[in-house]
């Protein structure tokens, strides 16, 4: 298969801390990849690696055939990323922000505009970065990103204080971007009914281990299989009885609690 | 050259460009300011007027340079970290070390331009108020540089603190600290105080004449080098946590 992302048990410590533990991921090239887990599950952690911010204690990947730090430009070329908070120069406005990573990126002029479009924010394209409102730095994040169209995306968390409108017009605008121009998208979020209606394939992380990666479909075979829902019934037993009963109607939030949940009880009994 | 002007480009509205201008002005001022009114006072010192123009100015020109420089690091690195900048610079096609490269030469520059305008003024005040014949252009143009080669420590040394500490009090508290205590061993005989880059910039303006000191001009340039490379390799490094 051809994968644009491949990571070989990939792992990150903080002195004995294990932040990501033996992750061996599987992004196809041209889909839109879903990268879930709780809070502190190592999503933010494991995108940096692949950015090369920070160094793997063990493990490789390779990112289309190039691996770090030896091709560091020829890679960062092709990504566009948004981790956690958006970053951005407050002295600078909207568009001379876009600027300068256009300049560092060795685009044409025109590509600032693009984006700027792309992401609804080109009337405040001529005011200070630093004034923007929560969501606005957030598209401006996201402009940054795609600027140029690059063939790869890592966003982490881009939907992050946007308004409901504004979640859903970006969430149109990155599902309609392999198809728009040829990428791959990697995006982890906590909305899991966005990532159930945009993505292709999706990783489940938890405590540094991956539980599951594999299509939505294969997710929903896995867990009917394994009878997962039925284990989260306790905790939500309002939609996940209904949605159990519904044919193929498998919610992905309930698959994704009872797996974590079943994880966690099972790293409970191990340390005992 | 391209990441020079893309470092240039940065600096929009932060007032880096404001701080050393203001510095070279504010020198120049001051100079006119105390030879028009202690003119006859100075003059009358027992020493050689090109001696007496060049020390007695210097003093407070280069503790303007030296708050200029100061202010002027803190700044530029303020701004990368703000708004977390610093952060996605990591992930783009750039080297740190040449971003930090380009910023020590910009902040060089910058200095420079404030010692020109500084020196333009001794200039002045040599041509028209000392005595006849007494004025060497030589001397000064030899003096300035020996000035400047002499703050550039303190230049190396702030753009290193300021590159690799993220709260900007941190920075500006040690070049206070650095001063004061520059201030307090500047006119010491020795050598060994020649280590703190603070003293090194004071050293000229603590001489009693014009003549470079060739320890302090060698501590200058193996400071500079020594700290810029220090910057160079930790901002290179810091990619990988
Ligand atoms: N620089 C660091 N030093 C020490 N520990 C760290 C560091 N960075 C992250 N961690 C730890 O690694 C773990 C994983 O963090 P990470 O940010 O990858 O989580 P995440 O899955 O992105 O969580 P969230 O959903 O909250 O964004 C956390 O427990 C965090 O405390
Ligand atoms: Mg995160």
């Amino acid at each position: 298969m051809d994968n644009i992302i491949t990571t070989e048990r990939l792992t990150k410590k903080y002195k004995r801390f294990t932040a990501v533990d033996g992750v061996s991921l599987h992004i196809r090239r041209g889909s839109i990849y879903g990268f879930l887990g709780p809070n502190g599950a190592g999503k933010s952690t494991t995108m940096k690696m692949l950015l090369g911010i920070t160094a793997p204690t063990a493990g490789s990947f390779s990112i289309d055939g190039r691996h770090f730090p030896e091709d560091r430009t020829a890679i960062l070329k092709g990504i566009g990323s948004l981790i956690e908070s958006p970053a951005f120069y407050a002295n600078l406005t909207g568009r001379e922000n876009l600027d300068i990573l256009r300049r560092i990126l060795e685009l044409p002029k025109d590509t600032v505009d693009d984006a700027l479009e792309l992401v609804g924010l080109t009337e405040a394209g001529n005011r200070l970065a630093g004034k923007y409102s929560l969501g606005m730095k957030q598209r401006l994040g996201l402009a940054g990103a795609l600027l140029g169209r690059p063939p790869l995306l890592l966003l982490d968390e881009p939907t992050n204080g946007l308004d409901p409108s504004g979640i859903h017009e970006i969430r149109s605008l990155i599902q309609s971007l392999p198809e728009r121009y040829h990428c791959t998208v990697m995006i982890s979020s906590h909305m899991l009914s966005e990532i159930e209606r945009m993505a292709d394939d999706v990783g489940i992380l938890n405590h540094g281990r991956l539980l599951f990666e594999g299509s939505l479909e294969e997710l929903r075979c896995y867990a009917g299989g394994q009878g997962k829902p039925a284990g989260g019934l306790g905790k939500s037993a309002d939609g996940g009885a209904a949605a159990y009963l519904q044919p193929g109607g498998v919610r992905l939030e309930d698959v994704f609690l009872a797996m974590v949940e079943q994880d966690n009880a099972a790293g409970k009994r191990r340390a005992e | 050259m391209r990441l020079f002007v893309i470092e240039l480009r940065k600096e929009r509205r932060t007032g880096v460009f404001l701080v050393f201008p203001s510095a070279g002005v504010l020198g120049a001022v001051y100079a006119f300011l105390v030879f028009h009114l202690r003119k006859d006072t100075l003059l009358s010192l027992p020493s050689a007027p090109m001696d007496i123009l060049l020390t007695q100015l210097c003093g407070i020109m280069t503790v303007f340079n030296l708050f200029g420089i100061i202010t002027a690091a803190c700044m530029v690195c303020h701004m990368e970290f703000q708004g977390g900048a610093a952060k996605k610079m990591a992930a783009l096609p750039v080297s740190a070390g040449a971003v930090y490269f380009c910023r020590f030469l910009i902040l060089s520059m910058l200095l420079l331009a404030a010692a020109a305008l500084q020196n333009l003024a001794l200039l002045w005040i040599g041509r028209t108020d000392l005595p006849q014949g007494a004025f060497v252009l030589g001397t000064l143009l030899r003096f300035a540089g020996y000035v400047f080669l002499a703050a550039m420590p303190v230049l190396s040394f702030m753009v290193l603190l300021a590159s690799c500490l993220q709260n900007m009090w941190v920075p500006l508290g040690v070049g206070v600290a650095g001063f004061l205590t520059g201030m307090a061993f500047a006119d010491t005989e020795q050598p060994l105080f020649l280590l703190h880059p603070f003293v090194v910039m004071l050293k000229p303006a603590a001489a009693m004449n014009a003549k470079p000191d060739i320890a302090v001009v060698i501590a200058a340039i193996v400071e500079t080098a020594v700290f810029l490379c220090m910057g160079f390799w930790l901002t290179e490094k810091s990619h990988y946590e």
